[in-house]
């Protein structure tokens, strides 16, 4: 009975032409005036080197890290130049600031502090960056003091009492310093010179794509619902069990909705050579936990809101179209104002989880902001389901 | 005798509203059990408690000697239903829509293809395979809603108002179609507000009015209720009150309306009623258009036990 109604499921929404107009054809038209618009954009505005300043106190000097990490990303004789520094004292670059000749400032002190007058994609990069050396910096204190400590422990052990302990730290130091060469080059991959910022455009797109799903998703949830059509009452007599009947429908909405997805991904890789990366197995796993994040916001309207069809449609669009639009669908600045003044919001909004996992991805790597994203997805995912199940559980209604 | 049904003090209740009130009925296996009822007398909420889609106040049921619940599914393979609404998939032509519900109820796909055969020519669809549900005519359509209801040979079969809306041709079909169903031993539940059909083809009719029983039994023993032997209508026109007066006084005359050029008579018994009133009429030189006899409907029946028409 599974293989059954999974088989017509999928007939059922292969032959449903809005469905299928939303799932594969819309994203790729929006895709198609995406590429018109941004193109000619994107040419103009190729990423530029970003003049920052820092302030050049004692702290930054002998923060090796640091200091190494932005030498290197303002040599102007490296490909991979991000920034041109200005080392300068703090007055000075409170000046440059509000001259704007600068996009903002870094201050060393106890902890890194970024200085920047407004928002934007200059200024989101070097905050990001100062993120990351802060990372590191930290895993690399925490990891050169255990492994002194350990070495210490087993020169101590082997008999030898005269040891040069400044010497052994040094040899140490240089050992994780390589160890965290990795790091450096997640870093240095901001340099990219592909990176574009109306890629966040494309980002938002399959993130509408992914969260479309959920009319796919309550559509074949109704199909089963005897409170929700006369099919899912005649379905709802029938001995097969409503687990069965789900479970089956649902994975067959996955299935089309990656399917839309692929075509998607294809149409944009290969007609308007989109770029997105070379983290695939990433994009696959992003991809399909948007597709299950979008699918269980459908799942969850079509068993909890008490509703017509049409309506649970609208809501699901709304919540699409607004979740998009907040993680920068219709402009870059909305998804910097959003994570500057409520990022709470963003953290709840399925559409950001997908288009800021591909966005981490794309700029920093595999990176702990990229599983934050994905755990989010997993939750957000898992708590909708789960609401969805406690509902179904239900099996009379007091109505049809 | 052996009951397929076995409904025990059903009571619905929506807050204020007694959908169905304290309704005990059992339905024989075999027959064919009519319930008839106007909109809103409990129809449809009786049988969607008993295929446990409903939540009902109190009260049991059971079917086949088994408690019915939403997950008896060994009870609900042998049950099969069409409801009045069509419930068949836009999306799927007339041998996928019959293939998907009966795939819900018979695994085996050989065994399948011979059920929907089967169940294609049982309502006349033969020709129409490939057809998808938008290319039907409403009758066909209809007759698409019963296939996809019974192509799994349910032993039970409830058809709630399985011809609304249909043509004459697809009418005569369907009742045919139900004949059959029950010569293959099916028993059959059958709600509609048309009590021409009810006199056709059901065994016994229960009549339902605000979600109670208000009365059961054969056709011919819910007309004896009625308490009237034959009605008489005359298409006369202007017929005085003198006229009208005399007719009331003649021998068996239970009741006389003239409305709308139209005499009614209706006669608690007697025989050869009509021929008196023709010669009446011969006598006083009455000139008519048309006169003709009936006998007492269900329509009569409901009428005379609630003072309301079937189709109120």
């Amino acid at each position: 009975m599974f293989t059954h109604n999974f088989k017509y499921s999928i007939k059922i929404l292969f032959k449903n032409k809005s469905l299928i107009f939303w799932t594969f054809a819309f994203p790729i038209i929006l895709a198609t005036f995406f590429n018109m618009a941004f193109s000619d954009i994107e040419k103009n505005e190729k990423l530029d080197i970003i003049d920052i300043a820092i302030i050049d106190n004692e702290s930054f000097r002998e923060n090796q890290i640091f200091k190494e990490t932005f030498q290197e990303l303002g040599n102007n004789k490296s490909k991979e130049q991000l920034f041109k520094i200005e080392y300068t004292n703090e007055e000075e670059a409170r000046k440059l600031l509000e001259s704007d000749k600068i996009s903002g400032y870094l201050l060393l002190e106890e902890k890194p502090k970024v200085i920047v007058s407004k928002n934007g994609i200059n200024q989101t990069i070097l905050k990001y960056v100062v993120e990351e050396i802060e990372t590191n910096s930290e895993m690399f204190q925490s990891v050169s003091e255990r492994r002194i400590n350990e070495k210490i422990q087993e020169e101590i052990l082997k008999g030898k009492m005269d040891l040069d302990y400044n010497a052994l730290s040094q040899e140490i130091i240089q050992e994780t310093m390589k160890m965290l060469q990795n790091q450096k080059i997640q870093i240095k991959d901001i340099s990219n010179p592909n990176l574009s910022y109306t890629m966040i455009e494309f980002y938002t797109l399959i993130a509408m794509t992914c969260l479309y799903g959920g009319i796919l998703g309550m559509t074949s949830i109704n199909k089963c619902l005897a409170n929700m059509s006369h099919n899912g009452k005649r379905i709802s007599i029938s001995p097969v069990s409503k687990t069965k009947l789900i479970l089956s429908s649902v994975l067959a909405s996955y299935l089309v909705q990656l399917i839309g997805i692929v075509l998607l991904f294809l149409y944009t890789i290969f007609i308007i050579k989109v770029d997105y990366g070379n983290h695939l197995p990433q994009i696959i796993l992003l991809t399909l936990l948007g597709s299950l994040a979008g699918l269980s916001l459908g799942v969850v309207t079509s068993t909890v809101v008490k509703k017509n069809e049409n309506m649970k449609t609208g809501i699901i669009l709304s919540i699409t179209m607004l979740g998009c639009f907040l993680s920068g669908m219709m402009g870059i600045t909305m998804k910097y104002i959003i994570d500057k003044n409520i990022p709470i919001i963003n953290k709840i909004n399925p559409a950001n989880m997908i288009t800021d996992g591909f966005y981490s991805l794309y700029y920093y790597g595999v990176q702990n902001r990229f599983y934050q994203n994905i755990i989010s997805l997993i939750l957000f995912s898992a708590i909708l389901i789960g609401i969805s199940i406690i509902s179904l559980r239900r099996q009379k209604y007091d109505s049809i | 005798m052996k009951n397929s049904i076995e409904i025990k003090n059903l009571t619905k209740e929506y807050k204020e509203l007694k959908a169905v009130d304290n309704l005990s009925l059992e339905v024989h296996e075999g027959e064919i059990l009519g319930l008839l009822g106007p909109n809103g007398s409990g129809k449809s909420t009786t049988i969607n408690c008993i295929l446990s889609l409903l939540n009902f106040t109190k009260g049991s049921i059971k079917i086949l000697n088994k408690e019915m619940n939403p997950n008896a599914y060994d009870i609900k393979k042998e049950i099969g239903v069409v409801f009045q609404e069509v419930a068949v998939f836009e999306e799927l032509n007339v041998y996928d829509n019959i293939d998907y519900f009966c795939g819900l109820y018979i695994k085996n796909k050989k065994t399948r293809k011979q059920y929907i055969e089967d169940a294609l020519s049982l309502v006349g669809l033969e020709n129409y395979k490939k057809f998808y549900p938008k290319q039907l005519s409403g009758g066909l359509l209809r007759r698409l809603n019963i296939a996809c209801g019974v192509a799994h040979k349910p032993k039970i079969i409830f058809l709630d108002e399985p011809t609304v809306a249909v043509d004459p041709q697809s009418r005569n079909n369907i009742l045919d179609g139900i004949e059959k169903l029950r010569e293959n031993g099916a028993t059959i539940i059958y709600t509609t507000h048309y009590m021409e059909e009810v006199e056709i083809i059901c065994d016994r009719v229960i009549i339902l009015d605000k979600g109670k029983i208000i009365a059961s039994g054969t056709t011919d023993e819910l007309k004896l209720l009625a308490e009237i032997e034959e009605k008489v209508t005359v298409e006369v026109i202007d017929l005085g009150e003198k006229y009208i007066e005399e007719i009331k006084q003649m021998k068996h005359v239970d009741q006389v309306t003239y409305h709308n050029n139209n005499l009614l008579i209706t006669y608690k018994k007697g025989k050869n009623n009509l021929l008196t009133l023709m010669d009446y009429l011969k006598l006083k030189k009455i000139k008519y258009n048309k006169i003709y006899s009936e006998r007492p409907t269900l329509n009569d029946v409901f009428l005379y036990l609630t003072g309301k028409e079937l189709r109120d």
